[in-house]
């Protein structure tokens, strides 16, 4: 429910009155790579710069790499010891693509399964979400059906009308943290009419398109087509640029490390791009290069629809952006060819 | 010099002299190209070539059977002749359509002095020594080496040594190698600790994507150092310890194969300054042994050959 | 083993098996005092020492790494420490560059009848070490 406005004079004001209560989040420029990172308490400037996080949110959860426990030798045998995540964060600046993308991931890690690593950090977040008024070129959420001003996953949602940012509440805990402030105002029938305006000038910006219906169709109809997945797959060179930077790809890893009788088991981010993937038990079944790139195109556009209902691509375009070739997804969804029975397009 | 190319590159497909041709076409997104690889003779008229041909195509040799025509820059040229010298190609199957360069855009070198990114850039364009950046109904010219990759800055092979066909055009020298080795001489300034404290600070954010690896003519292992289990040398989950290692093993593995191409560089997600790795070691076999990689198709690998006397002063 | 105080510095040596390594058995058999700081790890030829091999030691906590093997020459494969040599020179100074002091890494040339060379290559290579103090290149704590 949209009620209240903050001035952007006061962002700072509001974020360091959550940051008395929990860790704040925000985007921000780490060695020239940005990403989400605590609060300094003090630099809002990611207001002017700040687009889209090139290692997506879904870290604050599933970190590239994180300690599931750490054991040292004793006298009778070994000290385990398993981190706790007690503390609550807030994060500030997800886009509404990357905020679909953790309630998909939510799927893996909490809903089909409990996973206590990814839970005691997701459950102890408030998201507060941010309105993408600036995409780039190669954003296509619109096509994912995903408004870049709108979003459900998250708490709170914050759009930039001007000189103030709207604030719509969805959540108890986005409420508490307007409670918490007394820097917000209300909002005026003036300021509804402009979100219209901005949430319509956003929606245009969003350029790139590509048509997703019945892509799950026409993938399962293509499955064996080798020659079509070779072509397709050629220029791929095979790195993780694209699964690791995916909001929602979410392997992972296993690894035990020891040194002088003590150590840590740690987890850390796998992809199906590699030809060593899933080599622990025994081999991988995509050694060719042509399967494991199906895998991800119909990982996202077939499997998931089948499984939940929903296509794994939230169009972020960090996959297109960061490709090392240019190796474009959504030239590979528009071009699979139509299946025999089905109509193509709307 | 396109129309060359793409004739030229039709009629070794036509002729089956070639079963691929691989080269550049324009790429989905604003001053961005990708790896074209056809064996159609009509889609030869999408090769492109302009400051935007960042990939080094040598890599694909490794990996696609048949006979191909690679279009190469001076670089990619010396990559294919290492390749051709660690016999992992054979000269015969491969067509080298060899394009003179006179250096390549530097996108985040051009993002960082128009202030904007990439795709609110609207034009780069190259004229003669110049570039004119275009943003809005703003332009600003500059001197090309400010926009160039540092490592095309220090080009030694701007047109190939090595090829089947040569296409003509202007190769414009702009050649600083002291600007080219900028970072490094920075590095080489401090003390030892500050050094390990910078890598150790750049690896802290390594994702461990081997895109590096991935797009190296270099790197042609069928397994990698660290994909081994047996023994495991390094965790394949991300700790700055591990990425370290795995760099620094990935950077003397490839001493005297690596041609500068700065590739590696130019891939990396997390922007890790990885040439000045590569570079430096470029430069170490070239001060120890007198070593250039990828300049005779005819001379042994660096790490194969000897002197019956050298660089004893570092042994005991 | 617990590692004792009096084994600092912990060094890693890889001895080629037909000339380091018999001159460390020479050393021994002959009674020559050298300093038990060096865990030894025989390998069929200095040529077989990848680079891998010295930053792993150093990864896993050894202070300083010695590789050696017969003298230019001597190899029992004929040109295996010629190799071996080129290898040993890039990766010394490649990783004097990323700022591990060029005291942890050395390389030395001792055939089987050097028993004395080779007492003395570790004394210097201790003392070396020693002087440089503890590494904590890859302590998550340290510099």
């Amino acid at each position: 429910m949209i009620t209240k406005k903050v001035s952007k004079k006061d962002i700072r004001k509001l974020l360091g009155t959550w940051n008395q209560e929990c860790n704040v989040i925000v985007p921000s420029r780490v060695d020239g790579v940005v990403g989400m990172a605590a609060w300094d308490n003090q630099d809002i400037s990611f207001l002017d710069w700040y687009r889209n996080t090139v290692i997506p949110p879904k870290s604050c959860f599933l970190p590239k790499s994180e300690v599931m426990m750490s054991f040292k030798k004793n006298e009778n045998g070994y000290n385990l010891e398993v981190p706790t995540n007690e503390h609550w964060q807030v994060i500030f600046g997800v886009r509404p693509c990357d905020a679909r993308a953790n309630a998909i991931i939510d799927h893996v890690f909490a809903v089909t399964y409990d996973d206590y690593y990814y839970i005691s950090k997701r459950r102890n977040t408030l998201l507060v979400g941010l309105s993408c008024t600036n995409p780039y070129d190669s954003c296509f959420c619109t096509s994912s059906n995903i408004d870049p001003t709108e979003s459900e996953y998250v708490d709170l949602m914050f759009t930039d009308i001007g000189d103030d940012f709207v604030i719509e509440d969805f959540t108890g805990g986005g409420k508490a943290l307007l409670n918490m402030s007394n820097t917000l105002k209300k909002v005026t029938k003036a300021d509804i009419d402009k979100i219209k305006e901005v949430k319509a000038a956003s929606v245009s910006k969003i350029k790139k398109t590509v048509d997703t219906e019945n892509a799950d169709r026409k993938l399962g109809s293509l499955f064996n087509d080798t020659d079509y997945w070779e072509r397709i797959s050629a220029k791929c060179i095979s790195c993780g640029i694209c699964t690791f930077l995916c909001p929602t790809c979410f392997c992972f890893d296993i690894n035990d490390e020891m040194i002088r009788k003590q150590g840590a088991r740690y987890r850390g981010w796998d992809s199906c791009s590699f030809r060593s993937y899933t080599r622990m038990p025994m081999e991988n079944p995509r050694e060719e290069k042509w399967r494991r790139v199906r895998q991800r195109v119909c990982h996202k556009f077939e499997f998931f629809p089948m499984n939940l209902g929903i296509n794994a691509c939230v169009g972020c375009g960090r996959c297109i952006r960061s490709c090392p070739v240019n190796w474009d997804i959504t030239q590979v969804i528009a071009g699979l060819p139509a299946e025999a029975g089905i109509k193509s397009g709307k | 010099m396109e129309k060359e190319l793409r004739d030229q590159a039709a009629k070794l497909l036509e002729e089956g002299t070639v079963d691929y041709i691989v080269g550049f076409a324009s790429g989905t997104l604003k001053h961005t190209t990708t790896p074209l690889i056809t064996g159609d003779k009509d889609e030869t008229s999408s090769l492109v070539i302009n400051p935007f041909i960042s990939n080094n195509l040598a890599t694909y040799a490794l990996e696609i059977s048949g006979r191909l025509g690679i279009v190469a820059k001076g670089c990619d040229s010396r990559s294919i002749v290492s390749l051709i010298q660690d016999k992992q190609i054979t000269r015969q199957d491969i067509v080298i359509l060899g394009i003179p360069c006179s250096g390549l855009i530097d996108l985040k070198k051009v993002e960082k002095l128009a202030g904007k990114e990439r795709d609110e850039i609207d034009e780069v364009v190259v004229v003669a020594d110049k570039v004119v950046i275009t943003v809005g109904s703003e332009k600003q010219e500059v001197p090309a080496a400010a926009v160039l990759f540092d490592h095309c800055i220090g080009c030694e092979l701007q047109i190939p040594q090595e090829y089947d066909f040569l296409i003509q055009g202007p190769a414009v020298e702009i050649r600083n190698s002291e600007a080219s080795r900028e970072k490094i001489k920075e590095l080489k300034q401090m003390s030892p600790d500050q050094r390990w404290s910078y890598w150790k600070q750049q690896f802290n954010r390594c994702i461990r994507c081997y895109a590096c690896r991935q797009v190296c003519p270099a790197c042609f292992c069928e397994r990698c150092f660290v994909e081994e289990s047996q023994p495991r040398w390094v965790s394949p989950v991300s700790q700055w310890q591990d990425n370290l290692i795995f760099q620094a093993i990935r950077a003397i593995h490839v001493a005297g194969r690596c041609t500068d191409c700065g590739e590696c560089e130019r891939v990396c997600p997390v922007d890790i300054p990885l040439r000045s790795l590569s570079k430096e070691m470029y430069d170490l076999v070239g001060e120890m042994f007198n070593y250039k990689s990828g300049m005779n198709a005819g001379a042994p690998p660096l790490m194969t050959a000897y002197e019956l006397t050298e660089v004893e002063s570092l042994i005991r | 083993m617990k590692p004792k105080k009096e084994d600092q510095p912990r060094i890693v040596g890889f001895l080629c098996k037909w000339c380091s390594y018999a001159g460390a058995d020479l050393a021994g058999t002959s009674r020559k005092k050298y300093p038990s700081n060096l865990t030894v790890l025989k390998v069929p030829c200095s040529g077989r020492i990848d680079p891998l091999f010295v930053l792993k030691g150093l990864r896993l906590g050894f202070d300083g790494v010695l590789v050696s093997g017969c003298h230019p020459g001597d190899c029992h494969y004929q040109t295996g420490n010629y190799r071996a040599r080129r290898r040993i020179a890039v990766t010394k100074k490649f990783l004097e560059y990323l700022g591990i002091p060029e005291q942890r890494v050395q390389a030395s040339w001792v055939s089987a009848s050097e028993g004395t060379k080779f007492a003395q290559v570790v004394e210097d290579v201790v003392e070396n070490v020693r002087a440089i103090g503890p590494s904590n290149l890859f302590n998550d704590e340290g510099k």
